[in-house]
């Protein structure tokens, strides 16, 4: 069924390309560097689009999480229908969401972004609820007995103190995301998904991809991660 | 806390203590078959501190919540200053009220001072204002200010409930709610935070509601006590004197304790007896000038002190040779504050193994000394009547 999706991009193994010293290692589909320094130049522009179909991703799923999670904070019952909707959304396999949004939303980075967002709404509700809930009870009960109006408890007190676990959970959907957004490109949408499946075979090929996939997310990792401390600075003084 | 007790030093920002009454303040929480608080009435004159005292679950964290309306009373109403405190909203109402509680509440992501800056935030004040505001609250709790830049989980217990106290008093609230403030504490950090805030609320006189369910802590720290028993029912108010003199009914009397008359000594204070003067010697002096003087003394040892009159060692007839005291020599000194409550004093003695103590003022200065044998007079007045009323001074010693 990929076939039947799959649309190279243009993106087919040219054999010919390359210094005439590289064909033997080229044609044995090993990895070899001067083919990929000579077509990395090509990646970029998937890569790009990977880390725009990621961002946005995130971007919208995180706001969605969330404004249901501050929704369900205050009215608890709303928990349990919010997990297992979202839970429902994160089970269904990639691929067929695909093919169900396909009639109504047609190829491209919109049926992509659907898909992609709907698996980290999940992720993303949970950990705040997670954090809300860890938030000290004396904390909150002080801050009520001080005067702060329940808005500014949930903005100076609650939300601050869920911040760790909120970004835990940022962390796993930027990771997460990056490897989906790989199957973008079965919904048309581009990404590192392009090279990618355009050619399985040339190991050159799926290094210098999948490479990118992984750099790509060990940097989201290390940027939410760097967000994190610098806003969470109570953290580590207290193990200091 | 180490300031002496001024005359009006409510600071700058100085409001006069409110006058809280509860009139007939009823509590059923929804689903429970019987009210919490079946129908309690108490007044509060201002600046003293009401303690609500009682078994566990019967009814004091909720009695004081319902004060700054963190809890809504089912009839009933609590005035302050004569007028309900349902007329302000409750955010309002909450930032004149400061608010302590035994796990502190402290906020983990702000340091201490943007801890204690919360209600003076809240009303906006300045941030000159809030700074000098901030350093005065820690000098004022005896709190370093190098420990303005810290998180609470950097602090200890204790230092935690300085800051909590330090926090409430931030806007010198008319009155204060304290739930078990120094309920989870270590006893001698305990007996200390006490009698510092004893010495605070000396100069801030401010009117509190303090919450324990250790009877010890409340004789010590109340000018009245609310005895509840279970049901919110108030089993009797009065001054802590008279609560030991004379409990209302059996369930008082067992709740304060057999040992009742052990219990007298929270009443009066190191200051409240009769000290002994010591002979003051100093390193260096002539050991025959020291043996002529001790000939006419009360306390049969000599007291070293030092320049400023801090004492620093006691001597024996052992070390009174030569020609003149020795460098360094004797033993230690057990030194009780003249504030001090006699029982805390008398415990400190003991723990000393020692007959004599030496009574300090607030910088240090010997004003005299505290015999074993003057507490136990206090203790057992000598007379025809063993057990005679005690005088009507208590708690705070104004
Ligand atoms: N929110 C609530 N809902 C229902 N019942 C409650 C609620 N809060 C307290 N209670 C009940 O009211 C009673 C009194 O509780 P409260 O916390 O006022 O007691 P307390 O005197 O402060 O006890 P402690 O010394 O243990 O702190 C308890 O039996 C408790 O179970
Ligand atoms: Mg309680």
């Amino acid at each position: 069924m990929s076939l039947v999706l799959a649309q190279s991009g243009g993106f087919v193994r040219d054999r010919s390309a390359g210094a005439s010293g590289q064909d033997a290692c080229v044609a044995r589909d090993g990895v070899c560097p001067s083919w990929i320094a000579e077509n990395f130049d090509r990646y970029v522009e998937p890569l790009q689009r990977h880390v725009l179909l990621t961002v946005v991703a995130l971007v919208i799923g995180f706001t969605i999480s969330f404004a249901l999670a501050l929704l369900a904070h205050r009215r608890r019952w709303l928990v349990t229908p919010i997990v297992q909707l979202t839970g429902i959304l994160y089970t269904i396999p990639s691929l067929a969401l695909f093919f169900l949004l396909l009639p109504l939303t047609g190829r491209g980075f919109l049926t992509a972004e659907i898909a992609l967002v709907s698996y980290t709404l999940l992720i993303i509700f949970r950990n705040v609820i997670t954090g809300l809930d860890g938030v000290p009870a004396d904390a909150v009960d002080a801050a009520r007995g001080m005067g702060l109006t329940d808005r500014q408890v949930l903005w100076k007190v609650e939300i601050p103190l869920a911040l760790p676990e909120i970004a835990a959970g940022l962390r796993i959907a930027a990771t997460t995301t990056v490897g989906l957004a790989t199957l973008a490109f079965f919904a048309g949408a581009g990404g590192l998904g392009d090279p990618i499946y355009a050619d399985l075979t040339f190991k050159s090929n799926v290094l210098v991809a999948g490479g990118l996939c992984v750099l790509l997310a060990v940097v989201l990792d290390l940027l939410v991660l760097l967000a994190q401390r610098l806003l969470t600075p109570w953290t580590r003084a207290a193990t200091a | 806390m180490t300031r002496t007790t001024k005359p009006d030093d409510g600071g700058p920002t100085a409001t006069p203590a409110a006058s809280l009454r509860f009139d007939a303040v009823q509590k059923r929480y929804p689903g429970n078959a019987r009210p919490t608080i079946e129908s309690l009435s108490i007044e509060v004159p201002a600046g003293e501190i009401c303690v609500l005292v009682g078994p566990s679950g019967c009814g004091k964290t909720t009695a004081m919540r319902m004060v700054n309306r963190l809890i809504e009373p089912t009839a009933g109403q609590i005035l302050i200053d004569g007028r309900p405190n349902t007329e302000r909203a409750p955010a309002d109402l909450r930032r004149e009220i400061g608010y302590v509680i035994q796990q502190t509440g402290l906020f983990p992501h702000r340091t201490i001072a943007q801890n204690v800056a919360t209600v003076p935030k809240l009303l906006g004040w300045s941030t000159d204002r809030i700074a000098a505001r901030t350093t005065e609250l820690l000098e004022l709790v005896g709190l370093d200010p190098e420990f303005a830049d810290r998180y609470p989980a950097q602090l200890s217990g204790g230092q935690r409930q300085r800051v909590g106290v330090a926090r409430a008093l931030a806007v010198d609230p008319p009155l204060m709610l304290m739930d078990e403030p120094f309920g989870a504490i270590d006893p001698i950090t305990r007996e200390r935070l006490q009698n510092e805030f004893l010495r605070l609320q000396a100069q801030v006189r401010r009117t509190i509601v303090f919450v324990t369910h250790d009877i010890d802590e409340a004789i010590k720290m109340g000018d009245r006590i609310a005895v509840m028993r279970p049901g919110g029912r108030l089993a009797q108010y009065a001054t802590p004197a008279e609560l030991l003199l004379s409990p209302a009914d059996e369930f008082v009397e067992q709740f304060v304790g057999a040992d009742r008359a052990l219990k007298r000594l929270a009443l009066g204070r190191v200051r409240d007896l009769e000290l002994e003067e010591p002979t003051r010697v100093r390193y260096g002096d002539p050991v025959a000038g020291v043996r002529e003087a001790l000939r006419r003394a009360e306390v049969p040892y000599p007291l070293v002190i030092d320049a400023d009159g801090r004492p620093l060692a006691w001597l024996d007839d052992d070390d009174l040779h030569g020609e003149r005291i020795a460098d360094g020599i004797g033993s230690e000194v057990a030194v009780v504050d003249r504030d001090d409550i006699l029982r805390d004093a008398f415990s400190d003695v003991l723990q000393h193994r020692v007959q004599y103590a030496a009574v300090t003022d607030h910088r240090g200065v010997v004003i005299g000394i505290l015999s074993a044998d003057a507490v136990a007079r206090e203790l057992a007045p000598p007379g025809p009547a063993p057990v005679q009323p005690a005088e009507a001074h208590h708690g705070t010693g104004a």
